[in-house]
């Protein structure tokens, strides 16, 4: 059995007690509760880091670990714990404390000491400003508790040398690991990651979320190539050790019952356009494909020169049912980034955190999103500024009799999102000013993004050397433009229904109007390679990236819009009156950038052609497209194909792509649930069905087929 | 020109090499009792009805080459990436040799590979038609005698034989793919009569399609029986068990 593995077995064994994170924190501001803002913030995490016991599993050759935050204090203290550390606040994912990708290549090749040192520099550059050498003063305390904390875990290497079940070889490999790097620059691959991974379990610690590893092929590959050379390490060894970081990820889902969205990036270009795949990129594929739990959120950037070879070991890994690693077009994203001013250098260096947020690597406040439901303002359009469902008022653009032509009706429609989108930065920017920037300050984590420390000033405060961004998530893309092709179809070309008709047919969920919901559902939907829809999804990236990008974050940087996310397509959905498209009220919204489920049935390649018109490089936080195909695709030869195929969609101007293999689930529900799978195809030579069409007989067949694939 | 088509399916993946667009045209002048494309038989069009989704569909349309050429260049990327391109199939393709002929000029003239999936029977002159434009004719062979194409399949076999020899010996590319039909054509003494056939002819290499009932639902949604309803897939034990005769005479694979 493999580490990962034995690994994964031992979290079966639960911590004792509560997790209590908040409990460590509160005994550091109980040190002085009255000590100024920085101080305070910097003496509760210095006592998170050190009060918690180390703990180290069995089959650690890496260490860190959440389980310390168990503890088994009163409840009565607990709670008055929870009081106090409610009481000085903190940051939340709206006011930029998590979803950060850290600055991991300063860290490594600098080291605790290194970062100790530019603290020192800064102090004295800074000399006279007392206020920038007090900031520092409290990072350096911060980055001491660090270091404190990894000779913790040495010494608990040390310690548990004499207890049974544990392998010396392991504890000393730790133990020696961790000494060397609380006090000096890590000098191999090992304690490069063990470093990384001491900084993360420190972030998780304070209970940051969405942390990204950044990327890792890239930072760690020069410990890798010096300890290869040196014949001391073995890309074997490389990716056990790997392996043993990324399982940890999944405590998360072990212990609190939550997954971790921990995004790691490998891949990608430099800004000669060279690709920067190596064999440490492929280590990193197989130790998540080895892991195959939810947590590492691997991202693949693909550029044009990415060897076949490395999209070929991507689909193999996606092939294992995992969905994993999400393909990322470098060329879109690098475009899009460059329309927000950033140094060339950092915009290629650029990774994920979260999903897919585009994020310039530890140069920046953590990430911000939130959700715009588009489909929302179709309610606000067809009843005059009140929504049918939703308990929400847009703006009144008159009743849909006075409108004359679908030129009138793009006007009103525009008129409603203009007024949405104002609506929602509003909310936005409410909220994520809401809690000062100069109080909730961040020492710890400023020490992790460029220019924070030679500036000495916090991270969410013009320390970072760019500002924080946040990212607009646009849903419904595919409702809406299914909506409005439907809308000129109907009405304006066949003139086979009025606006009204529509309206009231709304209004009522199609019922008594099946004749109009049947034309409604037959007009032409996005996703099948229809320019009479497609038109449609080019002016919605076009119209509201350029509304949004009116608008400025409170420290001046860019309001991206993305179009992924994750599943709220479903829940908005819930709220969402019946849709011109023909989609019933309660339905899910179409899913991120996504054609709307099951309604693009004329083959991938049309879905390509329709998926890749709108202008991606308008969408710099990041798009998601997903597409489901049979385990048999991923075989030999098939596989070479779908290489094409997202070799075209690159090519074309996609941005991302997300491929799940359909699994027998899928087949098995679909058995059970034909209304929900009216387009599952299954494809044999020469031949096609529609899943659900089959009898059950036969439906078996594919099952036995799917099974042996 | 039109083409009386039943279905166009993009991103195909099991009718040639690369990403395909397959033509399904409709009508066919066999009758094949296991076929699974009972929708391409006759050339009328049919309403399609599909008891589970309740979906309702007219199969059949005629179609202008034009439009044709317009709907499988969208694809032309993939199939240069791929080195995929079109398949005409159906039903019997050949049937619409002089339609064909004027699709399949276009798409060769723009750097596109044809392949025509067909059961051979038609006169020679029909292939001569569309042989400058095809990069590969995929050749349905079913049986190897008189009497099975007169009593189970329809047809004429000595002109299906002659056409297959002809094609190879015109230098044509041919892939023979056989189905592997239970109870028809897969028992020892059967196949070792088809790959002398075969080998007669001139064939180096052979598909074999394991027998699936795929098509029962469409039986159905036209109102039809299907005689093999009850007939189980062909295991891949037993393929694999024919495909070692096969394989003593031709490169041979299984298709899946």
């Amino acid at each position: 059995m493999r580490t990962a593995e034995l690994l994964k077995n031992e979290f079966d064994e639960k911590p004792h007690g509560i997790y209590a994170p908040h409990y460590f924190k509160y005994l550091g501001y109980r040190k002085n509760l009255a000590a100024p803002e920085v101080q305070a913030r910097a003496n509760a995490i210095c006592s998170l880091f050190t009060v918690p016991e180390a703990h180290i599993y069995r089959n650690d050759w890496i260490a860190g670990s959440i389980r310390p935050l168990w503890c088994e204090t009163d409840e009565a203290e607990r709670t008055y714990a929870q009081r106090i550390v409610q009481s000085f606040g903190d940051r939340t994912f709206i006011h930029n404390a998590d979803h950060f990708s850290p600055d991991y290549r300063n860290v490594v090749s600098n080291g605790i000491p290194g970062l100790l040192e530019q603290i020192k520099q800064s102090q004295s550059m800074h000399q006279g400003d007392e206020k920038k050498v007090a900031y520092l003063e409290e990072m350096k305390k911060t980055l001491l508790a660090l270091q404190n904390m990894i000779l913790q875990y040495a010494q608990k290497a040390a310690e548990l040398q004499s207890q049974e079940g544990y392998d010396i070889q392991k504890l000393d490999f730790i133990r020696q690991n961790c000494m060397h790097i609380a006090t000096k620059v890590p000098d191999s691959f090992a304690q490069a990651l063990q470093l990384v991974w001491m900084c993360h379990t420190s972030f998780l610690y304070e209970g940051r979320y969405a942390m990204a590893l950044g990327r890792m092929d890239q930072y760690l590959y020069p410990f890798y190539r010096q300890d290869i050379e040196r014949g001391v390490l073995t890309s074997d060894f490389a990716t056990e050790l790997l392996e043993n970081v990324y399982m940890k990820i999944y405590e998360s889902r072990a212990y609190k019952n939550v997954d971790d969205v921990v995004n790691i990036c490998i891949g990608g270009m430099n800004r000669k356009g060279a690709c920067e795949v190596n064999e440490l990129s492929y280590c990193i594929l197989q130790a998540v494909k080895n892991c195959n739990v939810p947590g590492p959120n691997l991202s693949a950037r693909i550029s044009p020169n990415t060897p076949d070879r490395f999209l070929d070991e991507c689909l193999k890994v996606i092939g294992t049912g995992l969905g994993y690693p999400a393909l990322m077009n470098d060329s879109i994203n690098i475009e899009a980034l460059k329309r927000y001013g950033y140094d060339e250098d950092d915009v290629y260096d650029y990774s994920m955190v979260g999903c897919i947020e585009n994020f310039i690597t530890g140069k920046q406040p953590p990430w911000s999103d939130g959700r715009f439901d588009t489909p929302r303002f179709l309610e606000y359009l067809f009843n005059e500024g009140r929504g049918i469902l939703h308990q929400s008022v847009g703006i009144n653009t008159g009743s849909v009799s006075e409108i004359g032509s679908m030129q009138d009706l793009m006007h009103r429609f525009e008129d409603q999102l203009r007024y949405g989108v104002a609506e929602y930065f509003a909310y936005f920017n409410n909220e994520n000013t809401r809690l000062n920037p100069v109080e909730y300050v961040q020492p710890f984590l400023s020490c992790f993004c460029a220019d924070c420390i030679g500036r000495g000033m916090d991270i969410c405060n013009g320390g970072s050397k760019y500002p924080s961004v946040h990212g607009a998530a646009l849903m419904g893309i595919g409702t809406v433009c299914d909506s409005l092709a439907a809308i000129e179809k109907v009405v304006f070309v066949d003139k086979a229904a009025t606006l009204e008709e529509i309206r009231d047919a709304l209004l009522h969920n199609f019922e008594g109007y099946e004749t109009l919901h049947k034309q409604l559902l037959t007009a032409p939907k996005y996703g099948n390679d229809d320019p009479f829809v497609d038109k449609y999804a080019v002016w919605f990236v076009n119209f509201l990236s350029s509304l949004f990008s009116q608008y400025k974050t409170h420290d001046g940087g860019g309001i991206y819009i993305a179009m992924a996310a994750n599943t709220s397509n479903i829940y908005a959905g819930k709220e969402i009156a019946a849709t011109p498209d023909g989609r019933l009220q309660g339905e899910p919204l179409s899913d991120a950038a996504s054609p709307t489920y099951g309604r693009d049935v004329r083959g991938a390649t049309a879905t390509v052609n329709s998926v890749t018109t709108p202008d991606y490089t308008k969408v710099a936080c990041g798009t998601v497209v997903n597409q489901k195909f049979s385990p048999a695709m991923f075989e030999d030869g098939k596989r070479q194909k779908l290489l094409a195929l997202i070799k075209v969609y690159m090519k074309k101007g996609g941005q991302e792509i997300q491929i799940n293999a359909t699994s027998r689930d899928v087949l098995l529900d679909a058995m059970e649930h034909p209304e929900k799978y009216p387009h599952l195809v299954v494809r044999v030579s020469g031949f096609s069905a529609l899943y659900v069409t089959l009898d059950r007989d036969v439906q078996l067949d594919i099952l036995h087929r799917t099974q042996q694939s | 020109m039109e083409l009386n088509v039943s279905d166009i399916q993009h991103f195909s993946l099991g009718d040639g090499d690369g990403i395909r667009t397959t033509i399904f045209l409709k009508g066919c002048n066999l009758h094949c009792p296991w076929c699974h494309n009972p929708e391409t038989l006759s050339p009328l069009p049919q309403w399609m009805r599909f008891e589970s989704t309740n979906l309702e569909e007219l199969c059949g349309s005629m179609v202008t080459v034009e439009e044709l050429i317009e709907d499988v260049i969208r694809d032309e990327d993939f199939y240069i990436e791929s080195g995929g391109g079109v398949t005409l199939s159906g039903g019997e393709a050949m049937l619409q040799a002089d339609g064909i002929r004027l699709l399949a000029k276009a798409l060769h003239d723009r750097g596109i590979s044809v392949i025509i999936d067909t059961a051979g029977c038609v006169p020679y002159s029909e292939f001569e038609k569309v042989n400058p434009y095809i990069d590969c004719y995929y050749y349905d062979w079913k049986s190897c005698n008189e009497k099975d194409y007169a009593n189970v399949i329809g047809g004429n076999y000595s002109l299906i034989w002659n056409n297959l020899r002809q094609l190879i010996e015109d230098g044509k590319k041919v892939r023979v793919r056989v189905p592997l039909i239970p109870g028809f054509n897969t028992s020892g003494p059967y196949s070792e009569r088809m790959c002398t056939c075969l080998k007669q002819a001139g064939v180096t290499s052979v598909d074999l399609l394991p027998f699936h009932r795929l098509g029962a639902g469409k039986y159905h949604a036209l109102g039809l029986t299907y005689a093999y309803q009850q007939t189980p897939p062909l295991s891949i034990h037993i393929a694999e068990h024919i495909s070692c005769i096969y394989r003593k005479y031709f490169d041979t694979t299984i298709e899946k």
